[in-house]
């Protein structure tokens, strides 16, 4: 695989460099929406007369090479009304397009003429983006509209369990999931315990998923690639949207900072359940002084220079606030802060009508923190991660056959795995000094997108990255009883353990007619941070860690093949994908560890090391447009894991092992202020260790595991409901002039959001556990199972604005 | 700790809901379990019990069946081997059952009512720093394992003091203790107590050496230092009183023997997985977790403790 690919790779290289025959232009430019300016991600730029064409970029820039002559330019993007512009083609032409939603309502949603469907044309497998418009009116839990739980609707796509806004991708852990805010990696892209995901709706513009076949423009995590685009804020004129929900409140904000050139964006959200509750806890009660809340910050502004250059600066920071404090000083006391912050500078450069650059500098920081204190004892710890990151990459729009991209990244890493600081009484226990962690990560690559031939489009590219763990650091050589005997000290900058691994990524794509086509990929990626976790949901335990001698990179290998066929004009869009993918070099805690033994030894001691692998069908239907929309997905797949020192060495089920996964997800415009939506999930239940024998020790039940992840739980199943109404649109208003009433549209509007989550109050599973009650020497001794649920049904409103 | 943190989020964010289920478990392998202990100046102690299943009917009789009464346990002392021999609490008579439970930890209403027998031999005593392997045969079945018991190390000092919740309890506090790491690694504790004055019924408060949950601990942190910490009353696992197991306090004037064990790694190892086991039974934060066994062939500890004692009467230092 790795030797074709690069033989498609130097050939394709050979295909651009031939002398072309025929005198040929460019015409390239920029895609917006007409009314805000926002640069529109994925239009369809097309020669109308060849049929040929293509997409937009992440920063909505498109190009096409074609033979002199006059054509007629055409854009589509769903959900707006198509423009067509004549062309003659003399010489290069900048050609901008400005697209206008479509009107209000069409009395027959009919599908015009689109260039086929996106779905059997691109070369794309398991990629799926998020319409956020659409997403704002799906039923969500207490109104809070959550992007990655809508995620969690696509097949391939699983969630771990209620209310769990972490997802898991053809297996993989919630690790191998490269999450991007404007090309900033998030690292925890949950809220405290995982209810709720750190992206707020109303600042994103764009959201794509790729789950196989992952180009190799994208690196570093395995299993996918959730690339969000912050909205850029509306350069044309001052709007703003927000809600009003019943745990949280939103307002966003946005203009031009100079008219059609500039523009800022800032959206803000924060929960009140702390709030709401305060009053009804007096001050006298056990629990005042308690609380919880979290709030998010997207913030953007950008300018554009000229056609050529543009810039954008853009960041996010979140952060929960936990606090658990009692009247009595001698309960414990916590706080647990922890959050997310991000900023990107960008800056887009456009060379000339074939070549476009976009340079971005990153930083990332994410922090968790836990403090107790009790009696006269303190405990806290720490763990972070801060990255800095630069990245260049080059869009080379050869001609209309080849698209070739190009570029490298470099990040650099400092780990703080997990710090314990104490304190008792007056006594600072000896901790050792923090082991932050520093490492240098790298990247190059190139791709090109090709027609083979006019059914063959190959995307084949070639990633080669480095990694290496550097000084300071102190190595500890540890005894068999787990004892420091004595330490290998790195210096600055000095080499601990270096990796490199070249990525081959290939994709194709058969086109059998125009309305269907058959398509295959395969990549391998390695991947040089682990996510260790001692529990299910996001927890201070949960450590980041980079590769180091003992923990080796996680090489991920995936083929997959599908079937892609649309009907009905691509109102309809369907697949059929099916995918194995292997992982070497998972990283789990040893049986028993204990997070506070991370103290005074080396922060991968307590490791273990695996292997798994997943399979999988997963069968998806769209309804793109209509009054009806929405599709199904369904997945049947099998996760497994196998680790010497787990489970006797046996394999196991992982725990994101679902057999079948059936998701649903159905709008229904019912009238013009009217929507209907609804949403179906059911999954198997989730395979959990019990116990399979007990005994006693000092009088107290001890339980023994035998077989992990064994036990499945009920399966989970769930039916969500929403109904928006819309005020109306249009009032009708008296023409100065003419003194005759016409209709203008509303500057203010606003919306109504019901919704009922867990419509039939289905009690799903969310962990089992395992109680003795009474007492052994009475004799009325008994052991019982007991399930605990999350969310019985819970209905929700939520007010929001617009203007 | 965590589960207290995982209420609380249940509590904050919604009202979650429980439920009695039936679980459907293939059935387990049965396995020795040794409880057995040696310390300095004592007889060694060995209980033998085997694991059930799960579900496995928990009626008295039933529960009983788990001690083992035929068992050949022997221990060698590096010389000689020593068989011990059953002592059964049939043949305790109820003037002794107090002291037979402090010995065992057995609850003395069970020895009362079941004829439990535990092993030993009154002329064998533990000595500091020797080791001692044990081998127990049950059938055809044959476990064994070996320890050793460790210097042990002394509290510096032992004081009371009330709680100050609200500045009024004039009735509760804890125990404090001073004491200093010796200037060497991997030293292992854990602590025990019980209160030997009268409760209400005429009985010692409590019946049996109590280690209350987290109470098993390492210099990790703390080598070569001299530090305080608070010690909590835990409280004996078959107390039912809902009031008395929320509580981990002391009272005024209770008369509290303190208890600082010091071990090995292996059976540090055994109680602080023990400790989480039993503390951890249904929690979602972690992942479930063995008991980590210092027994070949079987399950449970065969542990050499050395033993620091001190009596401490629970009245205000100031």
């Amino acid at each position: 695989m790795k030797f074709s690919s690069l033989v498609l790779l130097v050939s394709s290289l050979f295909l651009v460099g031939r002398v072309e025959a025929q005198e040929r232009f460019s015409v390239s430019g920029y895609v917006k929406d007409a009314s805000t300016g926002e640069v529109l991600i994925g239009a369809n730029v097309y020669i109308k007369e060849l049929l040929k064409g293509t997409a937009t970029n992440a920063y909505g820039y498109y190009s096409i090479t074609v033979d002199r002559g006059s054509y007629t330019l055409v854009g589509s993007f769903l959900g707006y009304d198509n423009v067509e512009q004549p062309i003659d083609l003399t010489a290069n032409r900048t050609v901008n397009i400005e697209m206008g939603l479509k009107a209000i309502v069409a009395k027959e949603f009919e599908v015009v003429g689109e260039r086929g469907g996106g779905n059997t044309e691109s070369t794309d497998m398991g990629r799926a983006e998020l319409d956020v418009g659409k997403v704002q009116l799906l039923p969500a839990l207490l109104g809070e509209v959550d992007l990655l739980k809508t995620l969690q609707f696509l097949p391939g796509v699983q969630s771990n369990g209620e209310g769990n806004a972490g997802f898991y991708v053809r297996g993989g852990g919630p690790d191998q999931n490269l999450i991007l805010l404007d090309e900033a990696t998030v690292y925890n892209a949950s809220h405290l315990f995982g209810f709720f995901s750190v992206f707020n709706a109303d600042a994103v513009k764009n959201i794509e998923l790729i789950k196989g076949g992952i180009p190799a423009n994208y690196g570093g995590r395995i299993s996918s690639v959730l690339d969000i685009s912050m909205k850029d804020g509306n350069d044309k004129g001052f709007h703003g949207q927000g809600g009003i929900g019943l745990i949280s409140s939103r307002l966003t904000l946005e203009g031009p900072l100079v008219r059609e050139k500039g523009s800022f964006f800032v959206s803000g959200r924060r929960t009140y359940i702390d709030v709401l509750t305060k009053p009804f806890i007096p001050d006298t009660s056990a629990f005042a002084g308690s609380g919880y809340y979290f709030y998010d910050l997207n913030a953007k502004a950008s300018y554009r220079f000229s056609d050529k250059d543009r810039v954008f600066l853009s960041g996010y920071f979140g952060r929960d606030v936990f606090d658990f404090n009692t009247s009595d000083p001698d309960d414990p006391a916590f706080r647990i802060p922890w959050g997310n912050a991000t900023v990107s500078a960008r800056w887009n450069h456009v060379f000339g009508p074939k070549l476009f650059m976009n340079t971005t500098a990153t930083f990332s920081d994410y922090r968790f923190e836990f403090g107790a204190d009790q009696e006269n004892f303190a405990f806290s710890l720490f763990s972070g991660i801060k990255d800095y990151g630069l990245k260049v990459d080059l869009n080379h729009y050869a001609n209309v056959r080849h698209t070739l991209r190009y570029g490298g990244q470099y990040i650099f890493h400092t780990y703080t795995p997990s710090t314990v600081t104490a304190r008792s009484g007056e006594t600072q226990l000896s901790i050792q000094a923090p082991p932050i962690l520093n490492a240098h990560e790298g990247a190059i690559y190139v791709l090109d997108e090709f027609d083979l031939t006019d059914a063959i489009r190959i995307n084949a590219g070639l990633r080669f990255t480095t990694f290496s763990h550097v000084g300071p650091y102190d190595r500890y050589v540890l005894n068999d009883e787990g004892e420091r005997t004595d330490v290998i000290r790195y210096d600055d900058g000095k080499l601990v353990k270096g990796y490199s691994a070249l990525e081959p990524r290939l994709a194709a794509r058969y086109r059998l007619n125009e309305r269907s086509s058959i398509k295959a990929s395969f990549n391998r990626g390695a991947q040089y941070v682990h996510l260790a976790s001692f529990s299910s949901i996001a927890l201070p335990t949960d450590v980041w860690i980079p590769s180091s001698s003992e923990v080796k990179p996680l090489i991920g290998t995936q083929y997959a093949a599908g079937y892609f066929r649309d009907f009905n004009k691509a109102m309809y869009e369907t697949s059929v994908e099916v995918y194995y993918k292997d992982m070497q070099n998972l990283v789990e805690y040893a049986e028993g560890a204990d997070p506070q033994g991370n103290g005074n030894t080396n922060f991968d001691t307590q490791l273990v090391f695996g292997d798994g692998y997943s399979y999988g069908l997963e069968l998806f239907v769209k309804k793109r447009t209509g009054r009806l929309n929405g599709w199904v997905g369904y997945t049947w797949s099998k996760t497994m894991r196998i680790f010497p020192d787990l489970n006797e060495g046996r394999e196991f089920p992982s725990r994101w092992d679902r057999q079948h996964d059936l998701s649903v997800v159905g709008l229904y415009e019912l009238s013009p202020r009217w929507s209907l939506a609804a949403t179906f999930v059911y999954a198997t239940g989730q395979a959990v260790t019990l116990p399979l024998n007990r005994y006693v020790i000092e009088g107290r039940l001890v339980s023994e595991y035998t077989e992990r992840n064994s036990y499945r739980m009920t399966p989970y199943h769930r039916l969500d409901l929403a109904a928006t109404l819309k005020n109306k649109a249009t009032r009708m208003k008296r023409d100065k002039t003419t003194g005759e009433k016409v209709e203008v549209e509303r500057k203010w509007q606003s919306s109504w959001t019901f919704a009922i989550y867990n419509v039939y109050n289905r009690a799903n599973p969310y962990f089992i556990y395992f109680d003795n009650e009474g007492n052994i020497a009475n004799g009325n001794f008994q052991v019982v199972a007991k399930q605990v649920s999350l969310f019985s049904i819970l209905p929700s409103i939520t007010w929001n604005f617009k203007f | 700790m965590r589960k207290l943190l995982f209420s609380l989020t249940l509590l904050t964010i919604l009202s979650g809901c429980e439920k009695t289920i039936t679980v459907d478990l293939p059935p387990g392998e049965e396995k020795i379990v040794i409880e057995g202990t040696i310390e300095p100046g004592q007889p060694p102690i060995v209980i033998v019990t085997k694991s059930q299943s799960y579900f496995a009917p928990t009626d008295l009789t039933s529960f009983l069946g788990i001690y083992v009464q035929d068992a050949t346990v022997i221990v060698n002392d590096g010389v000689i081997d020593h068989l011990l021999t059953p002592v059964c609490s049939d043949l305790i008579p109820d003037s002794l059952l107090d002291e037979a439970a402090a010995l065992t930890g057995i609850d003395p209403q069970l020895l009362a009512n079941a004829n439990i027998c535990i092993y030993t031999k009154p002329d064998l005593l533990g000595e500091v720093d020797r080791s001692y392997s044990l081998r127990v045969q049950v059938g055809d079945e044959v476990v064994t394992s070996r320890t050793h018991i460790p210097e042990p190390v002394e509290l510096d000092s032992l004081w009371f003091r009330l709680s100050e919740s609200d500045g009024t309890d004039t009735v509760n506090g804890f125990i404090w203790a001073r004491f200093t790491d010796p200037d060497t690694t991997g030293n292992n504790y854990r602590i025990q107590t019980r209160r030997i004055n009268l409760g209400e019924d005429g009985r010692p408060k409590d019946d049996i050496n109590i280690a209350p949950i987290g109470s098993t601990s390492n210099d990790a942190f703390i080598n070569g230092l001299t530090v305080d910490f608070v010690i909590f009353r835990g409280n004996s696992p078959y107390e039912t009183d809902p009031e008395e197991l929320a509580n981990f306090s002391f009272a005024r004037n209770d008369t509290v023997v303190v208890r600082l064990l010091s071990m090995g790694r292996d059976e540090y190892d055994f109680y602080r997985s023990f400790e989480s086991n039993i503390s951890t039974q249904g929690d979602i934060f972690t992942t479930p977790a063995n008991v980590m066994s210092n027994i070949e062939g079987g399950l449970g500890v065969w542990a050499g403790l050395g033993v620091y004692e001190r009596t401490v009467v629970c009245v205000p230092s100031e």
